[in-house]
């Protein structure tokens, strides 16, 4: 079985849109009022939590075998046990799989913050820490779509992680072990949870590109 | 060939590449699977009549195929140790293929990999990946080097580095660039250029990429900068898949008008990228033949890169101001975290001077008890990645500045050169190799003579010295020394007459560190923005000052309007039309309110700040402990609640309410018994807990806020905690309801675990749960007795569970 050759980035430049960030915490616009005073903390708590916010990431490539109704099987014989990852991939000849991670200050800081009375700027931290890990995969994608993108492919616009839909937890620990993540200083629990917390995982497709 | 026969044929001509070899490898039957650099050399006449045909078309260099022949690259095959071997054997196919006709360039293209700081890769492993191919390309007898369809700015460095460390030969570095005219790694053809050719590339260029007419701009954008040719090797079009197959439909007569357009755009060495075949070739010969090469008349520049950026400074720029806060003399906070391996407060000054107006950031670790060298790599490898603006690599060690430089993915700024000895003879040749500017500092083994006109002769003499190594003018900047005038009041004076000297006589860049000039007086601010200004008026290029100082900023502005270099006063008009200046902080008016309104008001706001204040006054006044609660706080927090339900109100308002309200019971507390009706009364207690196997718990801890802030007695026993310990704490407690969270689907389950054993056990306790995957149906289905959205839900449930509403 060939090693799939895994990509690390060290660092991901991600600006988190700040509207997407305030979304998380439940603003809606036209009818929530920041005031003033409101706005100059959100931007502090803001701007403490992207300096403490270093994003990583890897992703390889893999190439689709055979796609059932329920279960992809991969080139290395992986199988993907899913009907809704099955029709998600279904113009798919490749999948990408990816992971992006913040490190541990920010979960400590987020932590810390809740634990000793200032819950509200762990809040604010933990949004904008969200936010950061999944533009840093929106990062990724863009990054990925512009290396096929001279092979006229695309990769799908969305993506999806294990824990969605039918597609079981478990898969977590499939991909984490083909995208060797320990290098990146993510753990996995034996329920399957990513340590540090601000890590994700995810899963999107190759297909002919339209444009 | 050495560079300047090079040099001189790129001068006289215009040279021609070949096209592509992975084209017509594949028509002629490579499979697709195959590694080529292994199936050549098993079919090696198929190169031959591919490399002849390219050379009846008329190229003057051809590639040996040798694009995927890096250590790297042939282990995807499990080839790996044929490096040598495949290199000099393709080399040599190509050179016997060439004979006298046309010169053969040993090809060097990406390893697939990502190189620190960007990526994970060590940066002298992937120059030592080059290094052993560029060995075996000098073994088969290559006259150049080509390093094409790179992606990375900081690859292409080690492959440059690699060639030279390696060899005299010339070599061109050539980068592929999308529709926006930036690389995959966000580099712009300026950048590229600028970075690589300060590095000692012959030729810089663009190949692959998009088709003939996007190049165009790169060419564009490089040649008014280019001191070396530009090379093109476009593809033929656009890529478009057929039948599964990637293709490039330009055909060679437009491809050949683009060659003209190359021509009279500036490039000097044209060929094709993928798609292209001999006839693509051919049909460019045609067309430009009888033309002669665009002279190249580059702006002169003074220009430092980082990967993602170039800053232009000197004369007709705007003054530059260097961040100088990256230091750890006098900062406690930064002095530790350095000692610590730690890098916030590094990451948090860097992006805080950027903020305030900084271009170039002063980097600088020197300190007793650290590793100064493994720290300024990290600092600058970490710098690299979070700001875009370049740096200034401060140290007086030159074995740092060497490592750092040697790491930094851009052209750096070197802090400093002086004339002593042991400095100058060690660090020009490293400056040199690297491709930085440096400052000259006018000290030599004796001292800062105190006289500018000493200062001018040590100028001199380095300039002099660095001229052997091909510097010129413009790649140094002096400083002008700035001695403290309260040991010399003329101090200022004689350093003002150097920078006149430099920028008039010399025209040299100039540079300042500001705040010695007011060493050991008060009000150092005013001394050192009146010195900012003098030095401005006398040619002052740039200043290491601290870009949080206003004064220093808003002299900076105002001096670029004065001296013409801020250009329609548009950057100034930019900075203060919106009157943002010292602004006077708008308070929030409470003053005509009572002083329990205002208790009101501040839970409304979630000012915990002052609200213990605002307590202790009302009860100075007169106002009870249980009044105060009852009557203000509240109803402030019931309406906050509203206001959350109608979304007038987003979490962090909510929470910071809460916290206010905590605040504020925290410290009444004492005042409570005997005077508050319900004081005597027991809190209804909650056990919340994370379950079994989950540690995410952040929501968790805000219901737990949100209840206590609500009267019940909340015991939190945290996250990932079982299900017997659960049951045991809460029969201790005497709970009468245990709140449960978890996040994923995989823990979840050890809700149901918990609710059956408190049932087997006969607890008699209500059951509440929360969590991103549990709901209504979950809760009823694993018999717990009610399930919250969210924080403000949960309260609600708690209430009605505990029989409060």
């Amino acid at each position: 079985m060939k090693a799939p050759d895994v990509k690390y980035f060290e660092h991901i430049p991600v600006e988190p849109n700040r509207n997407l960030i305030l979304a998380r915490l439940g603003y809606r616009k036209g009818i929530t009022a920041i005031s003033e005073k409101d706005n100059m903390f959100i931007d502090a708590a803001v701007k403490r939590a992207l300096l403490l916010c270093n994003a990583r990431g890897a992703f390889c490539r893999s190439k689709i075998n055979k796609r059932s109704a329920n279960k992809v099987v991969l080139e290395n014989g992986i199988e993907l046990i899913s009907e809704k990852l099955s029709a998600f991939l279904y113009h798919s000849s490749e999948v990408v799989f990816m992971s992006s991670t913040l490190g541990r200050e920010i979960s400590d800081t987020i932590t810390g913050a809740m634990n000793n009375g200032n819950a509200s700027s762990g809040l604010v931290f933990d949004a904008v820490a969200s936010q950061v890990v999944d533009t840093a995969l929106d990062w990724m994608m863009s990054f990925i779509n512009k290396t096929i993108k001279i092979k006229g492919k695309a990769l799908t616009k969305r993506r999806f992680s294990p824990g969605y839909g039918d597609l079981n937890l478990y898969h977590q620990k499939v991909i984490y072990d083909i995208l060797d993540l320990k290098r990146i200083d993510i753990s996995i629990t034996e329920k399957f949870m990513l340590e540090p917390e601000k890590s994700v995982i995810a899963i999107a497709g190759i297909e002919v590109s339209y444009e | 060939m050495n560079k300047d026969s090079f040099r001189q044929m790129v001068e006289g001509k215009i040279v021609l590449l070949d096209g592509a070899t992975g084209t017509e490898l594949h028509k002629r039957g490579i499979p697709k699977e195959a590694c080529p650099e292994q199936w050549v050399l098993e079919h090696p006449d198929v190169l031959r009549e591919i490399q002849s045909e390219y050379i009846a078309a008329g190229a003057d260099i051809i590639l040996a195929c040798t694009f995927g022949g890096n250590r790297i690259k042939l282990k995807e095959f499990g080839l790996q140790d044929r490096v040598l071997e495949f290199n000099r054997e393709l080399a040599r196919i190509s050179k016997e293929t060439a004979g006298a006709k046309c010169l053969v360039a040993g090809d060097l293209a990406p390893t697939g990999q990502f190189v620190e700081p960007f990526g994970d890769v060590k940066f002298n492993d992937i120059v030592d990946v080059y290094k052993e191919q560029v060995q075996g390309l000098l073994e088969g007898g290559v006259d150049l080097f080509v390093i094409e369809t790179m992606i990375d700015l900081q690859e292409t460095r080690a492959a440059v580095l690699a060639v030279k460390e390696t060899c005299d030969l010339p070599v061109i570095a050539s980068m592929t660039f999308d529709t926006s005219a930036k690389t995959l790694t966000e580099s712009d053809p300026v950048t590229v250029l600028i970075t690589l050719q300060s590095l000692g590339a012959d030729a810089v260029g663009a190949n692959c990429s998009t088709g003939p007419k996007d190049m165009l701009k790169v060419v564009e954008l490089m040649m008014p900068y280019a001191k070396v040719p530009i090379m093109v090797k476009p593809n033929a079009g656009l890529p478009k898949l057929v039948d599964g197959c990637t293709v490039f439909d330009m055909e060679p007569a437009e491809f050949g008008q683009y060659a003209v357009d190359f021509v009279a755009k500036g490039a000097g060495l044209i060929g094709g990228c993928c798609g292209t075949t001999p006839q693509h070739i051919k049909r460019a010969k045609e067309n430009i033949a009888g033309l002669k090469p665009v002279g190249r008349e580059p702006k002169p520049y003074r220009a430092l890169t980082s990967s993602r950026r170039t800053v232009f400074f000197g004369e007709t720029y705007p003054v530059t101001v260097v961040g100088e806060r990256i230091n750890p003399t006098g900062k406690k906070k930064l002095s530790e975290e350095l000692r610590n391996g730690k890098y916030t407060e590094v990451r948090r000054l860097a992006a805080e001077q950027v903020e305030n107006g900084a271009e170039i950031l002063d980097v600088n670790v020197g300190m007793p008890g650290i590793d100064e060298k493994k720290t300024m790599v990290e600092v600058v490898k970490l710098l690299s990645n979070v700001v875009e603006c370049p740096l200034c690599l401060d140290s007086s060690s030159p074995d740092v500045l060497e490592a750092a430089l040697r790491i930094y993915p851009g052209r750096a700024l070197i802090n400093s050169i002086s004339a002593e000895k042991s400095k100058i003879q060690r660090m020009l040749p490293i400056a040199r190799k690297y491709g930085a500017m440096f400052i000259l500092l006018p000290l030599n083994d004796e001292g800062v003579p105190e006289q500018a006109r000493e200062r001018y002769e040590i100028i001199q003499n380095i300039i002099s010295e660095a001229k052997k190594y091909d510097f010129e003018n413009s790649d140094i900047v002096v400083d002008g020394l700035v001695m403290s005038v309260s040991s010399n009041q003329n101090a200022a004076e004689e350093t003002l007459k150097v920078i006149r000297w430099c920028a008039g006589t010399l025209g040299c860049a100039t540079i300042a560190g500001l705040s010695n000039v007011s060493f050991g007086l008060p009000e150092r601010g005013y001394i050192n923005s009146a010195f900012l200004a003098m030095g401005i008026g006398n040619g002052l290029s740039m200043a290491i000052a601290n870009p949080s100082s206003e004064m220093i900023m808003g002299i900076k502005a105002a001096s670029d309007v004065l001296t013409a270099r801020d250009k329609n006063s548009l950057t100034y008009i930019g900075r203060y039309s919106d009157g943002s200046v010292e602004k006077p902080k708008k308070v929030e008016p409470k003053n005509n309110l009572k002083t329990v309104d205002k208790i009101n008001q501040s839970i409304l706001e979630g000012d915990r700040e002052n609200i213990v204040d605002l307590i202790k006054e009302a009860l100075a006044e007169g106002a009870k402990p249980g009044t105060i609660i009852d009557g203000y706080m509240i109803p402030a927090i019931t309406r906050v609640g509203h206001l959350y339900e109608e979304r007038k109100y987003f979490l962090p308002q909510l929470i910071q309410s809460a916290e206010a309200m905590k605040t504020a019971f925290d410290y009444l507390a004492p005042f409570l018994a005997g005077d508050r009706e319900s004081s005597g009364k027991n809190s209804p207690v909650i056990v919340l807990a994370t379950v079994k196997g989950d540690i995410h718990d952040i929501g968790k801890n805000i219901v737990g806020l949100m209840l206590r802030n609500n009267g019940f007695t909340v015991h939190d026993l945290g996250k990932n905690v079982s299900a017997e310990r659960i049951i045991s704490e809460s029969r201790d407690l005497k709970a009468q309801i245990i709140g449960l969270s978890a996040l994923l689907t995989t823990t979840m389950v050890e809700m149901r675990t918990v609710v059956e054993l408190a049932r087997s056990e006969g607890l008699d306790v209500k059951f509440m749960i929360g969590g991103a995957v549990v709901n209504d149906s979950y809760a009823r289905e694993i018999g717990a007795d009610g399930y919250a959205k969210d924080a403000y839900e949960a309260v609600k449930l708690a209430k009605k569970l505990t029989g409060q509403e």
